[in-house]
């Protein structure tokens, strides 16, 4: 009994119109799968190809059509930075189920095996800098699909990122209607204030990353075990939050505002009677405000899922905008006394995005700028499409 | 109300003056955070939020900042039997109830609107870091409407984080700062629930002038504790840490005597008998624990630091002081009131009256003395004679008829800590004069209280 994969019908015309051969002449078309898996279903809403790397100088026709018998070219690390580009930019609840691809069909048995790569892959990259871990009841598959170009035939499979060795499982990949239409929201807007100390050993701005890192993450476990009320009210894990449904009533979308509670300050773990003191050489802080939002599919869902979400939103939208951060300043190489920057706070669906570096008129300073450009058109594209899908009213 | 309050800060030199502003500095800050709307209080075992510095709002919304504040009780969740049981009678006693509340702060109502900043800063510094133990109690009328609670908490926290400013200013050198820990005591009427900031760390023995200035501040007697650590109120929700039952003769129904009246041990002692930290002592032992019993009254007065001691710990105090023999450590040789007497003067410091009588039936006459110890210094006094020993709590006497019942705490009792065993088979009990042998004689040892705060 496999993975029932139920698709939104705009993605089957997004994938019906990816061709392979392209015309740049690669054989083959990778892509994300985007959507909410849960135990009770899986909804996919959006799908978006993996931009082109438009590197200069590159061949000829002749060697194009060399090129489109294999998969060698398949650049895996440009696959799975798009992955993590577009991943950053979801709001709470949308994360990357899957990849696609397309081939030609004398690729189809290699498939496979690229598919399988490609999964692990990304799930790697994607959760490096995680701050909040997966629960026993998070679901671990995630779906690899292949579209042959000519039969236009989807195999759909699956496949446990917990195991390395695991096989393939087959899935169902349905298409319907409405998919996106009424999720239920959840948002909130969260104050940060953390100071955090780097130590005398550490020496900025070499460790920053790492004295940021440590420092999120204390914070990071703060909001996971704070307590979550919705529209101002502490209900049970199981309860519905859309209570009182009729059993086949049309779902309405709703906006739930969430309120996250954490004690002001633990007790210390070691009982002393004298104020902790370290010598430090820096210090980071980080204040502020972040919107955050996340979505949740209407059917059934609970408390404690929608507690979920928004948290690993919260945690998300803060633990990648200080990343994109750092790899702003270290670019920038700024080194005196004190620096600071302001991070663009604006909520990553209904607002385009502006461009993370300072400068969007400029060249590109490195190939990481460049990454994040062009994955955020594309990605941009796309979620322009699915905002408009999912604040479809009734 | 218990909870903590992060400090975090900053010091660029080690020069005083400079630390005291910062450390002050910092202290505003958290003052702000206590007074900001994004302070939650939340009552503990209940789904009952407070925000007091947002006009009183709460969830659940029926709790409106006019409501009286019992109404916060019957969201309280309890589910022992036991405290059911005694909430009940709590109601019909109409005595104090405690309501636990925790300090909570909600991330999601930002204080700063603006838009998010790093700051790096690479300048050397001391970085010092400790979760304040804010700790404190409001005690209001059950009637009392909800927003004068809140706005009687927010007070009480302010206040609080100022006297922990000045302890902490007040007892640091260099740079080590001493982590004030607030204590409540419960002083003689009018003065009521006061809560003190002591430095941890240092002892009660090197806090002698604060507790001066206290004592004439609330105008307590200068010769008896009441300020030290130990004197702290045990709130009635909290259970002893250590399993000793605390105050049995509390749940007993006193006799009464025509014309009679009660003089009993003033404050908290508890119970020590046969068998007690795995120490077989039956048969030997009883005058070992009346002793045990005694030495945690003086413990729990605050007179001293010093455990209670053990058998053995005992017997070396009397080798000490050149009374036994290197030998009688480890044995199972009795001790007497002399003996008794002798091991608080040595231990803990304390001077004991030694009364005589040399027939049993004497005692029904000392009910006057006894009355006045009780009075005067209610201590627990040990009585030994024939082959018992035993712990007298208090007396019951007429001054007209003369006539007398004893208090009696049992240590031949072999059992496990059942107050209601206790208390019924009379392990704990008044006695009639008959209940001394009388033909036999016996020793009271009448500990005398150190004149100490």
């Amino acid at each position: 009994m496999g993975r029932g994969y139920i698709v939104e019908n705009m993605v089957e015309k997004y994938l019906s119109s990816l061709q392979a051969p392209d015309s740049t002449g690669t054989s083959c078309v990778t892509g994300l799968l985007i959507g909410q898996s849960t135990s009770q279903r899986d909804l996919v809403a959006l799908a978006v190809r993996t931009p082109q790397r438009n590197t200069d100088g590159q061949g000829s026709p002749s060697i194009n059509r060399r090129a489109w018998i294999s998969l060698d070219h398949l650049d895996v690390e440009w696959v799975t930075e798009h992955a993590r580009q577009v991943s950053r930019m979801l709001p709470g609840g949308l994360s990357i189920l899957g990849v696609f691809l397309v081939t030609v069909p004398e690729l189809s048995k290699e498939a496979q095996n690229i598919l399988r790569q490609l999964i692990f892959a990304v799930d790697k990259h994607i959760s490096k800098g995680r701050l909040w871990s997966l629960t026993n009841e998070d679901v671990t598959e995630k779906v690899a699909l292949h579209i042959c170009t000519e039969t236009r035939k989807t195999v759909c499979r699956t496949f446990d990122i917990r195991d390395p060795k695991s096989s393939a499982k087959p899935a169902d990949w349905k298409y319907q209607l409405g998919v996106c239409t009424s999720w239920q929201v959840l948002t909130c807007s969260v104050g940060l204030d953390l100071l955090i100390p780097v130590l005398d050993m550490r020496v900025l701005p070499q460790d920053m990353e790492k004295c940021m890192k440590e420092g999120l993450k204390i914070w990071a476990k703060q909001i996971e075990v704070g307590l979550c009320l919705i529209n101002g009210k502490i209900l049970a894990d199981e309860t519905e939050i859309v209570a009182g449904q009729k059993k086949n009533a049309k779902p309405v979308q709703q906006t739930f505002q969430a309120q996250i509670l954490i004690p002001m300050a633990e007790p210390p773990s070691v009982q002393t009677s004298t104020v902790l003191v370290k010598m430090c050489s820096g210090s980071l802080s980080l204040k502020g405000m972040v919107h955050c939002r996340a979505y949740l599919q209407s059917n059934k869902s609970r408390v404690k899922d929608a507690a979920k979400v928004i948290k690993r939103d919260i945690i998300n939208t803060v633990s990648s905008r200080v990343e994109m951060f750092l790899e702003d300043l270290l670019m920038e190489g700024v080194d005196n006394g004190r620096t600071s920057l302001k991070l663009k706070t604006t909520s990553t669906v209904d607002t385009v995005p502006e461009m993370p570096c300072d400068h969007p008129n400029k060249a590109p300073k490195s190939l990481k700028n460049y990454y994040i450009s062009v994955a955020m058109a594309a990605a941009v594209a796309l979620l322009a499409t699915g905002t408009s899908l999912l604040y479809l009213s009734d | 109300m218990e909870n903590r309050e992060q400090i975090i800060c900053q010091l660029n030199t080690t020069n005083e003056p400079h630390i005291q502003k910062v450390i002050s500095r910092t202290f505003e800050d958290l003052c702000s955070q206590v007074k900001s709307e994004s302070l939650v209080l939340s009552v503990c075992n209940s789904p009952v939020f407070i925000w007091p510095n947002k006009g009183g709002r709460a969830t659940p919304e029926c709790l409106t900042p006019n409501s009286p504040c019992k109404d916060l009780q019957q969201f309280i969740q309890t589910d022992d039997q036991e405290s059911m049981k005694s909430k009940k009678k709590e109601k019909t006693n109409a005595s104090a109830v405690v309501i636990n509340l925790n300090l909570m702060t909600e991330v999601t109502e930002p204080a700063d609107l603006s838009a998010t900043t790093l700051m790096r800063c690479s300048t050397k510094h001391h970085f010092l870091y400790t979760a304040m133990p804010m700790d404190c109690v409001v005690s209001l009328p059950s009637s009392e409407r909800l927003s004068v609670v809140y706005d009687a908490l927010v007070v009480a926290l302010c206040s609080q984080l100022d006297e922990m400013k000045k302890v902490m200013l007040r007892h640091m050198k260099g740079m080590t700062l001493l982590i004030p820990q607030p204590f409540h005591f419960l002083l003689p009427d009018p003065v009521g629930l006061v809560t003190v900031v002591y430095p941890a760390g240092v002892p009660d023995s090197q806090l002698e002038i604060q507790r001066k200035e206290l004592h004439s501040r609330f105008e307590l007697p200068g010769n008896r504790p009441y300020l030290r650590r130990a004197n702290s109120l045990h709130f009635p929700d909290e259970p002893y840490k250590d399993g000793y039952l605390r105050n049995p003769h509390l749940h007993l129904k006193p006799p009464t005597l025509g014309n009679g009246k009660l003089y009993l041990v003033q404050g908290v002692y508890s119970y020590h008998h046969y068998m007690q930290d795995r120490v077989d002592d039956n048969g030997w032992g009883c005058a070992y624990r009346s002793l045990q019993t005694i030495c945690s009254w003086f413990q729990q007065q605050g007179y001293t630091e010093k455990a209670v001691p053990t058998h053995k710990e005992i017997q070396q105090a009397l080798v000490d002081v050149g009374d036994k023999q290197g030998s009688f450590v480890g044995s199972r040789q009795w001790i007497g009131s002399i003996e008794v007497a002798a091991v608080l003067d040595q231990l803990l410091g304390v001077t004991s009256k030694i009364m005589f009588v040399s027939q049993g039936s004497e005692l029904a006459s000392k009910g006057r003395e006894l009355a006045n110890h009780f009075l005067s210094e209610g201590t627990p006094v040990m009585i030994g004679g024939g082959v018992l020993a035993h712990t007298i709590l208090g007396v019951a006497w007429s001054e007209t008829t003369g006539e007398i019942r004893y208090l009696i705490l049992d240590p031949h009792y072999t059992g496990a800590e059942d107050l209601q065993v206790i208390t019924d088979k009379g392990w704990c009990g008044w006695k009639s004069p008959q209940f001394w042998d009388q033909n036999a004689y016996y020793n009271l040892c009448l500990p005398q209280r150190p004149k100490t705060i």
